[in-house]
């Protein structure tokens, strides 16, 4: 088996280890709060801090319900230590409290370990029957091994070494990882040949001037150029970009504009002479010779302080804050972190792109300082808003890699993995995600994959073994050189991506990440008059209109004195007392947005997000899955995809069922999954759906698991210090739904 | 009477978008008549001033149902369908300009205000469609019928015949040892705003449950809504009790309560819940009304849940109107919402239906619920935390029971809420308490939306129909009425309509499960905004995409693999028939043959 994974067994009582872990401390009898306050729902067991993670261990394997995701790297209970923010050493009897650093000292026994976490979590230990030296040097051990000071402290380069330096396990030498294969990584010139071949963008080249990183150390070693420019241009040009990070091309849309990429022109003396020359290749390389739009992303988009800020207090109203005194200005606390401004902002600014490039048929280029940060979530929105190949979970996990990994996104500085400056600290690339859910929510039916995954791949961030999250470029030698690690011949670096979800998650697992409503390209259309009968059982109530005038679209309400007589001055005299008109005149792209939205949404053609502050919605899975009040038991958005699954699971075996009568022809069956998924292997194939059809053709009700949080829990995983007043499970009606012993493996066997 | 046939098209009340399909206004034949619509007017060059378009340009025709304007300067077409039963207020706007314009407006009960404007030159003709507005949008003030008696479409179904109140007692097991069906209201002597069928303690004869509607707030006595199947814990509403400023005491209700407690031996104790804030409840002893005392009512609890008046109510929807028409602000929106106060409202009275519910489901003890008459904020409570407490309230049938009997049979005073036909907008008795119970109903879809056999079209028809003065379900304010005015066989149930057309109400992801009782989460972190609502006439608001209509084509799906399954099955069967050595390798899995909702 590839995997990193050698010693996890299923029970909780032991420690699971990978390969290259090593145990630092340990304490024993320490118990794991699970409600506010002491109760006997509390786990005891031994805290263990490791060069990975922060694992505890029970002394007893509870018949507790598993109804969290389980993670093949991490046990139950286990914290990646890059995933730790703040460690939080408290000593109840003397009142005091310490925020541990890096090699810092305590000067007192601490009765408590608060944790907290980057992806919302709130985990609390109670040392009050454990020995209290041992318990300091555990948090002191935790402290230190959580700000790593070096990168190659990092668990992943510690892999690295194991695996290079002879460790003594076998079978992962030289072998590629396998699962993620499927996923192009953009690091050889193929997979962009395929990339330009998809979109047709003909007068586009692979070029290899970066072979060796000999230009720009965080541009990838193949990228794609107008074809009019020669190599020889290219690396002349390099030196007058900042970072030498010449622009490159993101995506082509079907009528030939171009979606490109660009750091600033550091040169004065040379800019002029190099944007023209720039965009007349682009222009160039267009087949209708198409214009030139530039989009400077600097200016019209917050900055990654603004946006870390931002999701500061966001987490701040989400989990720390008592959840009773946030309750009362609960939407204006949500309007003042100004996380939904920011997700509407990129959302809108990629918008205005696509209008560009569809409504103008212009080319576009995306200006940036470095062009590594906003352009990353802008391009890639674009493509999703526009490519339905980028929806699909192969499409979006290798736009992912083209456009973040590839196109050198910081992910090591951004992710601060080495706690080494907070200032160059942004969630860009969950501003991204939760963009995706906000296009997810509007349009359920266009996306291969659930929200489910869009959570798991961010909690993936935190989990420094995958070379996805790890890298400030596509440049990975540097760190090989400070481990002194020598390839041998042909050997390359071999960390994991992340796409290899078969390193974190099961076969059964992953069938959480489709979505049962997707539709696909064989999008599974009777052909029969059955659905012709179908009529859209939903009103549309939207206007009172009938889709667009355009003699009024053209001009907004400015252009409506060709309606008016002219010496009417009506319009003008009303507009003020009763009836406020809009006086902010419409924008082109909001016009176009406007023509779009007035007729039906194609899930296989372009997608505009619907814009108005009412109609973005806070991702509610991802920042309050661990909020025990908010859980909804047996209610939330996964009851209907619960409903889903088990028709579509229904159709699987149908289909399957079809298979076994007709024999293996294909052609004769329709090879895709119901789902409308990329037609798979016609034998044996697991089901992609998580939710199993029960008794054929009746929908059984949600089980007890399944909860608003579902895949994840609350139980353990919040545990707000001081929270004064009733225990947890007072404030919880759900607090049955973990008392239960139904667990999660046997209700999906 | 109309000659169409009983499975013609829907009447629409104000799918705007939709409405021109229906046979009586077809996009080419602007009006036709039928001895059901009279035509009033028809005034051309009539300017529609739209929010989001600015003025268009167009005809006007008024019947005695509806407005319709028609523009067709544009393409495609624009339309503007509104019954006049939706208009709140007519109001003339500015006085004559000098450039010879009158405009005015017209208020709406639906979240809209629209605005129409003439030149001076065709005063008269102007005059005679402000008139003509006056005059059939107010009815009952001008001595006019309600359309709803005109109206003469016939149904396949007839709602009238939804909910009888025994059948649905019998469905709860009542009569049974500890209550019985009292006659004493069978015309309406002990309380004219309660049905005529009461359920009461077994052991409280009828001379006391008298002396109790004494001591009771307009005679509403407190009455079973609600028993657990298995813990006999009930639901029990009724209007305040008249202790007074000198705190007046009743023997009789005393007793009465005991009885309601004694009546479920799971518990010793029995909860009483004022949906009142305390000190409003305080107040109302000043007006004779009250609340009981723990030293007088022994073994009872009494709690309060702070929930407001319909004044205070009523005041929260015309701020949010003004929030979410014609335009949402970006830049607030959130704060701007807050300040409405209306989903603190929905919280408040989601939470203390919450409350109910766990009382009695987790607590096994019996709730007795009341406000200060009984028909308001009561309302709200029973009917909530029945549709929690009960799967059955939660089908589309279950849910026009739940109406009929908590709503309609128990008094709310739909006519004085809603005003139906009255021109006397400023009524201080109107107050969109229903709205907001459909509202908190939604919010309960939206948490589980697997668990209503109904749907977001459900609702909003209701809400439509609850102004549009088509069906006679909403007129007249309690039941009593209802029977004297005859209603059913006068008009037609808002439910005939539905019910011969379920399947556009209907939601394909509803799964079966009856024997939960749903605990929503009543936090605004996951209350929100009813957009497909109150938001609807915005044209930029675009309804999501539906997950339906995808269900459905997978139904579809199925259907047909089962079909071919099916068909490839009999081959194989009819095969192995005549060469039985196959049979081993064959399936043999039966597949049922399953009915599509199709």
């Amino acid at each position: 088996q590839t995997g990193l994974r050698w010693v996890c067994p299923q029970s909780p009582l032991f420690l699971c280890i990978t390969s290259g872990e090593i145990v630092v401390n340990e304490v024993n009898f320490v118990r794991k709060c699970i409600g506010a306050e002491k109760s006997h729902d509390d786990l005891w067991g031994k805290l263990i801090c490791t060069n990975f993670k922060v694992s505890f261990v029970t002394h007893e394997a509870l018949a507790q319900p598993r109804f969290q995701v389980s993670n093949r790297l991490l046990g139950e209970h286990d914290i990646p230590l890059a995933c730790v923010d703040q460690v939080v050493t408290v000593n109840d009897a003397k009142g005091k409290k310490k925020v541990l650093g890096s090699n810092q000292k305590l000067k007192f026994n601490p009765s408590e370990l608060i944790l907290y976490c980057k992806d919302f979590r709130i985990v609390r230990f109670s040392f009050d029957e454990a020995g209290p030296e041992g318990a300091k040097k555990v948090c002191l051990a935790i402290a230190h091994y959580s700000r790593p000071a070096d990168p190659q402290l990092l668990f992943g380069f510690e892999l690295i070494g194991t695996r290079y330096l002879g460790s003594s396990e076998d079978g992962l030498n030289g072998a590629r990882p396998a699962g993620g294969s499927q996923t192009p990584l953009f690091a050889c010139s193929s997979d962009w040949d395929r990339e330009i071949k998809r979109t047709g963008a003909a007068e586009w080249r692979v070029c290899s001037v970066n072979q060796g990183y000999g230009v720009s150390p965080s541009l990838p070693e193949f990228f794609v150029v107008p074809a009019s420019l020669a190599d020889q241009d290219l690396r002349q040009y390099a030196e007058a970009f900042s970072g030498q990070r010449l622009p490159v091309w993101c995506w082509n849309h079907p009528n030939g504009s171009a979606l490109t990429r660009m750091a600033a022109i550091t040169d004065p003396l040379q800019q002029k002479r190099l944007d023209q020359r720039i965009c007349n290749a682009i222009i160039k390389s267009h087949p209708q010779r198409g214009d030139v739009h530039k989009a400077d992303l600097d200016k019209n988009l917050p900055s990654i302080q603004q946006v870390n800020n931002s999701l500061v207090r966001l987490r701040h109203i989400c989990v720390i804050d008592p959840f009773e005194e946030t309750e009362e200005k609960w939407l204006s606390s949500v309007e003042n972190s100004q996380w939904l401004d920011y997700v509407r902002t990129f959302l809108k600014h990629s918008c205005d792109v696509v209008y560009i490039l569809e409504g103008l048929n212009a080319s576009v280029i995306l200006q940036e300082e470095e062009g590594r940060d906003l352009s990353c979530v802008v391009s890639s929105l674009v493509q999703i808003m526009v490519d339905p190949h980028f929806r699909s979970l192969s499409g979006f996990q290798s736009l992912v890699q083209k456009e973040w990994v590839m196109a050198g996104h910081r992910f090591l500085d951004r992710c601060n993995h080495l706690k080494k400056s907070d200032k160059e600290e942004s969630p860009l690339f969950l501003l991204f995600l939760d963009c995706v859910w906000q296009l997810m929510n509007q349009y359920p039916s266009a996306f291969e994959f659930t929200e489910t995954y869009l959570a798991l791949l961010s909690d993936s961030m935190w989990v420094p073994v995958f070379s996805t999250f790890l890298f400030n470029g596509p440049k990975h030698h540097d760190f090989l050189e400070d481990k002194k690690i020598t390839l041998g011949e042909g050997e390359e670096l071999c960390l994991p991506p992340v796409w290899d979800w078969s390193q974190q998650l099961s076969i059964t697992d992953q069938a959480l990440f489709n979505n049962p409503i997707y539709v696909g390209k064989a999008a599974p259309y009777a052909h029969n008059g059955a659905v012709k009968s179908f009529r859209r059982t939903k009103v549309s109530w939207s206007s009172t209109l009938r889709g667009t005038p355009p003699a009024l679209a053209r001009n907004g309400l400015q252009g409506s004195q060709g309606t008016l007589p002219r010496r009417n001055s009506l319009a003008a005299q009303l507009k003020s007392d009763l009836f406020p008109v809009r006086d902010v005149p419409e924008s082109p792209s909001e016009r176009f947005a406007r023509d779009w939205f007035s007729g039906p949404a194609d899930p296989q053609g372009l997608l505009l997000p619907q814009l108005l502050p009412s109609h973005l919605a806070l991702w509610r899975l991802y920042f309050l899955r661990w909020v025990p009040e908010a859980v909804i038991p047996r209610g939330g958005p996964v009851t209907a995809v619960h409903a889903v699954s088990q028709l579509a699971h229904e159709i699987e075996t149908l289909q399957s069922q079809l298979r076994r009568y007709k024999g293996p022809t294909p052609g004769s069956t329709p090879r895709a999954s119901p789902a409308g998924g990329p037609p798979g292997t016609p034998h044996a194939e697991p089901s992609r759906m998580f939710f199993k059809a029960g008794s054929l053709y009746e929908p059984s009700p949600p089980p007890e698991f399944l909860s608003s949080s579902f895949p994840f829990t609350p139980v353990g995983n919040l545990c707000r210090p001081n929270l004064r007043g009733t225990p947890i499970s007072k404030l919880l009606n759900g607090a049955k739904t973990w008392l239960s012993t139904e667990t999660l493996a046997g209700e999906t066997a | 009477r109309s000659d169409r046939s009983a499975q013609t098209k829907p009447p629409s009340a104000m799918s705007s978008d939709s409405v021109s399909t229906s046979a009586e206004l077809s996009p080419d034949d602007d009006v036709t008549m039928t001895s059901c619509w009279s035509h009033l007017l028809t005034a051309k060059e009539v300017m529609y001033i739209c929010p989001f378009r600015g003025p268009l340009r167009g005809t006007v025709n008024v019947t005695n149902y509806r407005l319709f304007f028609r523009c067709m300067d544009q393409e495609p077409v624009f339309v503007l369908d509104l019954p006049l039963g939706v208009v709140s207020r007519v109001e003339k706007i500015g006085g004559a300009s000098s450039r010879g314009d009158v405009s005015y407006g017209l208020v709406c009960k639906d979240m809209r205000n629209l605005r129409f404007a003439h030149k001076q030159s065709e005063d008269a003709l102007k005059k005679s469609i402000f008139e003509v507005l006056m005059k059939y949008a107010f009815p009952v003030s001008n001595g006019l019928p309600i359309f709803a008696f005109e109206y003469g479409q016939v149904f396949p179904e007839n709602g009238w015949k939804v909910y009888d109140a025994i059948a649905e007692y019998k469905r709860q097991g009542i009569p049974n040892e500890s209550w019985r069906v009292t006659k004493a209201n069978d015309h309406y002597e002990l309380c004219d705003t309660y049905p005529s069928s009461l359920a009461v303690p077994v052991n409280i004869p009828d001379e006391d449950i008298r002396r109790v509607a004494a001591f009771r707030a307009k005679g509403r006595i407190p009455v079973l809504s609600w028993i657990h199947p298995e813990s006999q814990a009930t639901v029990t509403r009724c209007s305040q009790p008249m202790v007074g400023v000198n705190g007046k005491r009743s023997k009789e209700d005393e007793k009465y309560l005991q009885a309601i407690m004694d009546a479920n031996a799971q518990s010793h104790k029995l909860f009483i819940f004022d949906a009142r804030p305390s000190v409003n409840a305080a107040a109302n002893k000043m007006k004779g009304g009250g609340y009981e005392s723990e030293d007088a009512y022994q073994n009872a609890e009494l709690v309060f849940l702070d929930i407001h008046n319909i004044h205070v109510m009523r005041e929260s929807l015309r701020k949010l109107k003004e929030v979410v028409y014609p335009n949402i602000e970006e830049p607030h929106w959130l704060s701007n919402l807050e300040s409405t106060h209306w989903l603190e409202h929905i919280k408040l009275i989601m939470a203390g239906a919450l409350r109910i519910a766990d009382k009695v489901e987790s607590g096994k003890t019996s709730v007795v619920v009341h406000c200060s008459d009984g028909w308001d904020r009561t309302a709200q409570l029973t009917s909530l935390s029945m549709l929690m407490l009960d799967g059955f309230y939660r089908t589309t049938r279950g849910f026009q029971v739940l109406l009929e009997k908590e709503w309609l049979s128990f008094g709310h005073r739909f006519q004085l809420r809603i005003g139906h036909g009255d021109k006397n907008h400023t009524d201080a008795d109107r107050s969109p308490v229903f709205v907001q119970f459909i509202d908190c109903v939604w919010q309960m879809t939206r948490q589980f939306p697997a668990a209503f056999e109904f749907n977001e079209n459900f609702l909003v028809t209701m809400l439509d129909h609850l102004y549009s003065g088509l069906f006679g379900t909403f007129l007249c304010n309690s039941e009593q009425q209802r029977v004297k005015e005859e209603l059913p066989k006068r008009s037609m149930s808002l439910w005939s309509f539905i019910n011969s057309q379920l399947e556009d109400f209907s939601n394909p992801l509803y799964v079966n499960y009856s024997n939960h009782v749903l605990f929503p989460v009543v936090s605004l972190r996951h209350l929100e905004l009813w957009v497909g609502y109150y938001v609807r006439w915005n044209p930029r608001m675009r309804p999501q995409e539906p997950v339906h209509q995808r269900y459905k084509e997978l139904l579809a799906r199925r259907a047909e693999l089962q079909r071919r399954v099916e068909e490839l099955q009999r081959e194989v069967t009819n095969r192995s028939a005549s060469s039985s050595s196959e049979r081993a390798g064959s399936p043999t899995r039966s597949i049922t043959p399953v009915q599509t909702f199709v």
